[in-house]
């Protein structure tokens, strides 16, 4: 799951020739900086706090950074064209709403409701992306848009009432643990940035995606149809956005309007933070869904480590921006001591 | 002035319950903490609840904790970490009525006990009651005092709290009640404003374009209360009437001088300090009465009231003796009522 980048299009010689130098080449990259400042700090704050490792705890980390990651790659998944979606949150909550309705109201198998849940959200997503296109808005705007107004749909829809009468398998799934310390949610997120890994990587709808971000006129010259690349782009970001709510409604064992915040909102301080950290550019035309992962899994460790070492909850916040922004400095730092002795 | 009223109504709420409290012998085991859903000046007084209570019944702890923002998210994280660092006792307001359920009963599931403060978990949950205001009662009783106030057209518009949290709908439906009830209209109900910015911004645009179409206003959320309490000051027109909610210093200025009618005060520091004698008792070999008098409100079956009282002008500066001593009431009797303690 490393970065990925347009220039994947054309496979050149000299990137063949790199690849024998693969792991080399890992030391020196984002994602290896995240994974060293993750590990210091889970050392850190275990030796702080021997709670930090407990099995409880490390269940609640699993769970959380399962979220966090997937709402990184969904905001990663249309950051690639430039863009981005405000709407994750409020797409994300129409479709566990959807989901909760059909399975407990209707009565529909709880399968048949995840694809329902999983086809409402893309559907938004594709709303999105035709928007964005046929009108040339930036995307912001759109979504800005759009989130109030799924949100607002919802909340007249469902009278902001919740469905907590779902299927005993789904409510089990969010309660169940792997190895009795870890949530299967991780294993889902996992499964889902492989997945999109080695679609940048090893599709050509992947690799259009990557190109059509990266220069939108050089694309369109290579046949790429980039307009409808862009749609692609938001209605996989609608999807990951209503995959991820689904899990957490089995995770709240209801599905709640509220599971995202106040129109979605509360999804999009961690769906930037992952893929900036893991180094996905906001100009588009290059994503890392390892460093989207690793990005998340730094925030949820940070972020409960504080918490462990019972700094002040309103400090968190701010000790959490700080550290971000050393942490962010300092693999500048890293990867230009490199570059000048020639590592790099 | 309401400063010092505060810390008058802490200490000698202190003072008052000591001696009740004195009966509670129970072992130095009980780790609290008093968990909000966010920040808001009306759980302020549970952090000195929380003080009075570990000195009063000798718990281990009692931790006043604020997730810094009104997250689900941000709550559970909160409540996940201070299960890992030992707590075993909670006072939680509910980030989400259902979907705090299944952290609470992963708390419970990890030895915890669990009272939901100032809004209730929907039952069925592992939380063993909920203590908090009658919010459908209090907006009916502030809508009819609201009605009362006014003669002849009797026209109010109701500013109100978040569409997602369910008791904004039974505040809504209690004030259409009162206001059917006592032959008023309902011209508007504006919700979605616990806020500063969106309160301010639509209050004003409302006032600014609907006064004359109105003759009084209810309340049932704090910033709301308080926007308005200070837009009608602004206009400096006391035709209006209006009854507030909580006792922010704004809306009981406004009070005072005539510009709000009355205002809904509820008992924070009562259910923080009752919250917590509770839980203590119950980690400590008490068990919760079947027959107790619990009644029922739509999210559980098993509500205590920890008491809603209206103040007008007259009554403002009495308002820390009237919650006190509601306060007072419930703590007196409230283990002979609700709980079931061998000794």
């Amino acid at each position: 799951m490393n970065s990925i980048q347009p220039t994947q299009l054309a496979r050149v010689e000299p990137e063949v020739a790199q690849s024998t130098r693969r792991l080399p080449n890992f030391v020196l990259t984002n994602e290896f900086g995240l994974l060293i400042l993750i590990i210091a700090f889970a050392i850190l704050f275990s030796l702080q706090n021997e709670n930090f490792l407990s099995r409880f705890n490390l269940f609640a980390l699993s769970r959380n950074l399962a979220i966090y990651a997937l709402v990184g790659m969904a905001m990663m998944a249309v950051i690639v064209t430039g863009g981005l979606n405000l709407a994750i949150g409020a797409i994300g909550v129409c479709a566990a709403m959807l989901f909760g309705w059909t399975n407990q109201v209707v009565g529909l198998h709880w399968s048949v409701s995840v694809v329902l849940g999983l086809s409402l959200a893309t559907a938004l997503g594709a709303v999105n992306g035709w928007l964005v296109v046929k009108t040339g808005i930036h995307s912001f705007v759109i979504t800005l848009a759009t989130m109030s107004i799924f949100f607002g749909l919802m909340v007249f829809m469902t009278q902001a009432q919740s469905f907590r009468g779902l299927s005993p398998e789904v409510i089990n799934f969010g309660k169940s643990k792997i190895l009795n310390s870890f949530s299967p949610l991780l294993l889902m997120a996992i499964v889902a940035g492989v997945m999109l890994s080695t679609m940048y990587k090893f599709t050509a709808l992947g690799r259009e995606m990557l190109a059509a971000g990266a220069t939108p006129e050089a694309a369109e010259l290579s046949g790429v149809s980039v307009g409808r690349t862009f749609m692609y782009c938001h209605m996989l970001s609608a999807f990951l956005a209503g995959f991820t709510a689904l899990l957490l409604t089995s995770r709240y064992g209801a599905a709640i309007p509220s599971m995202a915040g106040q129109l979605g909102q509360d999804w999009l301080l961690p769906a930037f933070l992952g893929p900036v950290l893991g180094g996905t550019i906001l100009t588009g035309g290059r994503v890392s869904v390892l460093g989207t992962f690793l990005g998340a899994t730094l925030v949820v460790t940070l972020t409960n480590g504080l918490l462990m070492l019972q700094v002040g909850e309103f400090w968190v916040q701010t000790v959490l921006g700080v550290l971000l922004l050393l942490a962010v400095l300092g693999d500048k730092a890293r990867r230009h001591y490199l570059m000048q002795r020639g590592l790099a | 002035m309401i400063k010092k009223m505060s810390k008058l109504l802490a200490l000698t709420s202190c003072a008052a319950l000591a001696l009740l409290a004195s009966t509670a012998n129970a072992v130095q085991t009980t780790k609290l903490a008093l968990v909000t859903g966010g920040p808001h000046p009306y759980f302020a007084a549970w952090a000195q609840a929380g003080k009075d209570a570990a000195r009063d019944f000798k718990l281990g702890a009692a931790d006043y904790k604020v997730p810094p923002k009104w997250e689900l998210g941000e709550q559970n994280s909160l409540l996940e970490s201070l299960t890992s660092q030992g707590y075993n006792a909670f006072l939680i307001f509910p980030g989400d009525s259902v979907g705090s359920v299944s952290t609470v009963a992963e708390l419970v599931g990890n030895g915890a006990t669990v009272v939901a403060g100032a809004g209730c978990f929907k039952d069925p949950s592992k939380a063993q009651f909920c203590l908090g205001t009658d919010t459908g009662n209090s907006a009916y009783l502030g809508a009819k005092e609201l009605i009362r106030a006014l003669k002849g057209k009797k026209r109010i518009v109701h500013f109100t709290g978040f569409l997602v949290d369910p008791n904004t709908q039974l505040r809504i439906d209690a004030v259409a009640k009162a206001a059917k009830e006592g032959g008023a209209e309902v011209v508007q109900v504006i919700a979605d404003i616990d806020a500063p910015e969106p309160a301010t911004e639509k209050i004003n645009a409302f006032l600014a374009t609907r006064a004359g179409d109105i003759d009084g206003i209810i309340t049932t959320a704090w910033v709301p209360a308080v926007v308005a309490s200070g837009s009608l000051r602004k206009i400096g027109d006391k035709r209006i009437k209006m009854v507030g909610i909580d006792h922010d210093e704004v809306v009981l200025k406004a009070v005072k001088d005539g510009f709000v009618t009355g205002t809904m005060l509820q008992n924070p520091y009562g259910q923080g300090y009752i919250g917590a004698y509770a839980l203590d008792r119950l980690r400590n070999g008490c068990t919760l009465k079947a027959s107790a008098p619990w009644k029922t409100n739509a999210l559980t079956n098993r509500f205590v009231d920890s008491g809603t009282v209206f103040v007008d002008a007259k009554q403002i500066d009495g308002y820390v003796d009237a919650m006190q001593g509601i306060t007072k009431t419930i703590f007196a009797k409230f283990q002979d009522t609700y709980l079931d303690c061998k000794k």
